[in-house]
């Protein structure tokens, strides 16, 4: 059932310049890949470091103002291809404009696989092609994992050496971090957000495009590491660590260059939407809640982007320039990287968890067949959560030496982020009391996130106090916590989100009584891996060590044999998805949940202006008592705003 | 209606048996680090008692949770909509964030007053002087722990500023730990005695601790530092007898002897060799 807009008469059979240009845009995009790579890379060695002569050491990779340039000219090559400059250079040189049957062409008219493929600007493409994106950053992101607790079931090297040690914590990590800040924005955000607040489009949809489109090259940047080297110093990037390490850092530097700017535009796009796009009717005070939460996580994007845009910039000067920012020898401070890096790394983390907030509190009422209990506060606290995460930073610093006195304030903050976090479970044990709750397979893994990321925020306890901080610090503790707010919080919640949305998004639907299996599966093997690794923490194995004190073996083999049975059954979710939705394509009915969400009130698939009519919006979608509808979808008089 | 009074009290018992169990469990369980210096204990004493107050609430959200999904609920859904239409409490909200702001704010002011006790003067110092000879153990020795790719080297400068590779300390004496780094960043990380603190180049960081229980223990690197950062430990740390250690300085000093004329005289800080200098590309 292929609903088609009726508002446009069927496209000419010739199509413009610019359409043409759009459709052959991915191998135009890999064409300027090359070229700008070579050409970059050709200026940056041979130009600045040789002809000069100020080229330092090149090694026979060659040196980084030439990686650094190819990299830069590379990405910029691919987006110009994929034609994401079609437009303003078009409108600067005074073509003619882009004709509407242009336009909706780049927005996916026509349909077919192959507007997966280009440079889209209808947000539920976008949002499929964010879905595939992070899906593959998790699977090779796992498996970076696999090969870490592989590696530490014996207490010195064993199946790699520590140069390989290093590089795959270090891709592990920077691809998981680029993975989940998108985890959930990207595809549910995308998708979702503008259906759900009644418009056609995003407020920049070729920006939202340009969001997408940046993962790709930063995702393969950053794995072209392991072909210069590797790099050793994680995700946190330390200088002057960085300053020392070989071409391989480069690579981290520029694809975290692009995942800022990827989530910084996001959040801008976002922001924007959200808040000059509503349906007629709906204030702020009657958004469906994930709608809150992706504002909130778009302003900590927005304003936390920046700083390590500024960082990683800075850190490439140092590399080629010169410029000695965090080299004490140069007048510089390790201790500026620190602070710029965690500026950013802490609201980043909530970039995370506050998206899975507002899922989970956007699927509670529908399995609970209740309203959503104390939306207010439930925003309230989002919000609190989006404020407080600016200034906790410095917990991270609490061993580095630096500024003793301000101590007692940033265990302060860091303890209040309690405060508005609680008020999450209390919204949800609200909407969970005396209700019908259908303990459908989204639900489980619902209660997961709950019990994870309860586990998650009570060590986060520990660590804000400063005194225990002191002996937790660094150690497998704080990563065992990350890892129980990011994996069993926002990776539990996009697993069930998966579940829950894969039917309006695709039509299709997965087996949700194989999918029960999985999650017991997932779901005990996750906590035996992250238990194991919260004693060993305690028992003080530092974080990143190849080798460790013969005495912790065993709890470190249990924590690698769950993990490798962890990885197994994550990747029984990705065969579960590929299987139904992919080659059985299985058929999903049209409202599996009986949701009265906005989101499933449209056909599926959604049309391409996804309303022909803007709906009105009536009362928020929670009115399971009731059973009133949220929207007028059908209004009288044809609501003003356009596409 | 009476099944479920009965449930509800079953739930509250078994949490109230787990709570109690647990807390006790923990009062008599080994917390690390452990007792082996005076800011091991003080730790250990601050990890037990949030653990006290965080294992009730843990397991008291939990048996809310379970309370809520299997007890307290309607009976399986047999109509489109729900009976109860609870859109908020005011009462309750204003309750539990109430509660969630008083146990908040004593753990602040707990922290912040264990924090002072333990840790006077830590931090980054900028003094240049060192200590002079403690006259009583009440006063602290310097100790200077020196990090690099990938060892941790020690000074004494109350002794000469002998530099060795292995660190001994005396007993029940309070130790001032001025931790330095001559390359990139690293921590120190006496886990026994509950020290932890970064090494950055041109930085002098400041750890107090007494240690109060002899034994051999393990120190080692907890800041990534780059290729054998897992291998930066060592297992050979002691902490032995006032008369041990005068006896160990000696055999220091006399094998140090002929070397010392080669030692960069002591400073809180050094300025390394092998980092990039200003002028010359990182490799």
């Amino acid at each position: 059932m292929d609903v088609v807009s009726t508002t446009r008469p069927p496209m000419s059979t010739a199509p413009t310049l610019a359409r043409r240009l759009n459709e052959w845009g991915l191998l135009l995009g890999l064409i300027g890949a090359v070229i700008g790579f070579i050409a970059g890379y050709a200026l940056g060695s041979g130009a600045i470091s040789n002809f000069y002569g100020g080229g330092g050491e090149p090694t026979s990779l060659g040196s980084d103002p030439g990686i650094l340039l190819g990299y830069a000219m590379s990405a910029l090559g691919f987006l110009t291809g994929m034609g994401f400059l079609n437009y303003p250079i078009g409108r600067l040189l005074g073509v003619k404009r882009p004709t509407e049957e242009d336009n909706a062409y780049l927005h996916g008219e026509g349909g077919g696989l192959g507007r997966y493929f280009r440079m889209t600007t209808d947000h539920k493409v976008i949002g499929m092609q964010y879905m595939v994106m992070i899906l593959a950053f998790l699977f090779i992101g796992g498996l970076g994992a696999m090969f870490i607790r592989t590696e530490l079931l014996t207490p010195v090297p064993s199946v790699a050496n520590a140069q390989s040690y290093l590089t795959l914590v270090g891709l592990h990590s920077t691809l998981m971090i680029f993975m989940a800040s998108a985890a959930i924005i990207g595809p549910f955000g995308n998708y979702f957000v503008p259906i759900m607040i009644g418009t056609r489009n995003m407020a920049f949809p070729r920006l939202e495009a340009l969001t997408f489109w940046l993962l790709p090259p930063a995702g393969l940047i950053l794995l072209s590491t392991v072909f210069l080297g590797g790099f050793t110093t994680g995700w946190t990037g330390y200088a002057p660590l960085a300053d020392q390490n070989v071409l391989g850092m480069d690579s981290y530097l520029m694809g975290f260059a692009l995942i800022g700017l990827s989530i910084g535009l996001s959040g801008l796009n976002m922001i924007a939407t959200i808040l000059t796009k509503r349906a007629p009717g709906m204030p702020l005070s009657r958004m469906p809640i994930f709608v809150w939460s992706v504002l909130v996580t778009s302003f900590l994007g927005a304003l936390a982007s920046p700083a390590l845009i500024a960082a990683v910039l800075m850190e490439m000067f140092s590399r080629t320039y010169q410029a000695t920012f965090f080299i004490p020898a140069g007048g510089g401070s390790p201790y500026l990287w620190e602070n710029l890096f965690w500026f950013f790394g802490h609201p980043e983390v909530y970039i995370f968890v506050v998206p899975a907030f507002g899922l989970i509190m956007e699927m509670l009422p529908v399995f609970t067949r209740k309203p959503l209990w104390g939306y207010r506060v439930g925003v309230g606290g989002m919000v609190g959560v989006g404020l407080l995460s600016f200034v906790v930073w410095q917990h991270h610093l609490f061993t580095s030496g630096l500024a003793p006195s301000l101590r007692p304030f940033y265990m302060f903050s860091t303890e209040m982020i309690s405060v508005p976090t609680g008020i999450i479970y209390l919204v949800s044990l609200g909407t969970l009391w005396r209700a019908r709750t259908r303990f459908s397979t989204p639900m489980l893994f619902i209660f997961a996130f709950f019990f994870n990321f309860l586990i998650g925020g009570f060590t986060g306890v520990f660590l804000s106090d400063v005194p225990s901080d002191f002996s937790l610090h660094a150690s497998y503790f704080v990563q065992a916590h990350f890892h129980y707010t990011i994996m069993g919080g926002e990776v539990f919640a996009l697993m069930g989100a998966i579940v829950y949305y894969l039917p309006k998004m695709t039509g299709r639907t997965m087996d949700i009584k194989l999918l029960r299996y999985q999650f017991w599966a997932v779901f005990i093997t996750f906590n035996g891996t992250f238990i194991s690794l919260i004693a060993v923490g305690i028992l003080g194995m530092p974080r990143r060590a190849i080798s460790y004190a013969a005495y912790l073996q065993p709890l470190n083999d249990s924590a690698s044999i769950f993990a490798l049975a962890l990885g197994l059954s994550m990747a029984l979710f990705l065969g579960i998805l590929i299987w139904e939705v992919v080659i059985k394509q299985r058929v999903a009915a049209l409202n599996p949940w009986e949701s009265l969400g906005v989101e499933w009130q449209v056909p599926t698939p959604v049309p391409m202006f996804n309303f022909d009519r803007l709906p009105v919006s009536w009362s928020l979608p929670y009115d399971y008592d009731t059973g009133k509808p949220a929207a007028d979808f059908g209004p009288a008089v044809p609501a003003l705003s356009g596409a | 209606m009476r099944n479920r009074a009965t449930a509800t009290r079953v739930v509250l018992i078994v949490w109230l048996v787990v709570a109690v169990v647990g807390d006790v469990a923990l009062a008599f369980g080994p917390i690390p680090p452990g007792q082996a210096s005076d800011l091991a204990s003080s730790e250990s004493l601050v990890i037990l008692l949030l653990a006290e107050i965080a294992w009730p609430v843990f397991s008291g959200v939990l048996a809310a949770l379970f309370f809520t999904l299997v007890i307290n609920r309607m009976a399986p859904p047999t109509a489109e909509v729900s009976a109860d239409a609870l859109r908020g409490n005011t009462r309750v909200q204003t309750i539990w964030i109430a509660t969630t702001l008083v146990i908040v704010l004593s753990l602040a002011v707990y922290g912040t007053v264990a924090l002072a006790i333990d840790q006077p003067g830590a931090g980054i110092s900028t003094t240049s002087a060192s200590l002079p000879a403690p006259a009583s153990q009440d006063q602290p020795l310097e100790v200077q722990v020196i990090a690099q790719q990938w060892w941790f080297t020690y000074r004494y400068p109350t002794y000469g500023g002998i530099e060795t590779a292995q660190l001994v300390l005396p007993v029940n004496q309070k130790i001032q730990f001025h931790i330095t780094s001559l390359d990139v960043i690293h921590a120190f990380w006496f886990f026994a005695l509950g020290v932890k603190a970064d090494a950055v180049p041109l930085n002098d960081n400041v750890v107090t601790a007494t240690p109060t229980e002899i034994g051999t223990y393990r120190v080692q690197c907890s800041e990534l530092c780059g290729l054998w950062h897992g291998n930066m430990a060592d297992n050979t740390a002691m902490v032995v007898s006032t008369s041990d250690f005068a006896a160990w300085i000696q055999q220091q000093t006399a094998l140090d002897g002929p070397i010392m004329k080669y030692l960069p005289p002591y400073s809180h800080t050094y300025t390394g060799t092998n980092l990039p200098q200003p002028g010359v590309y990182a490799p």
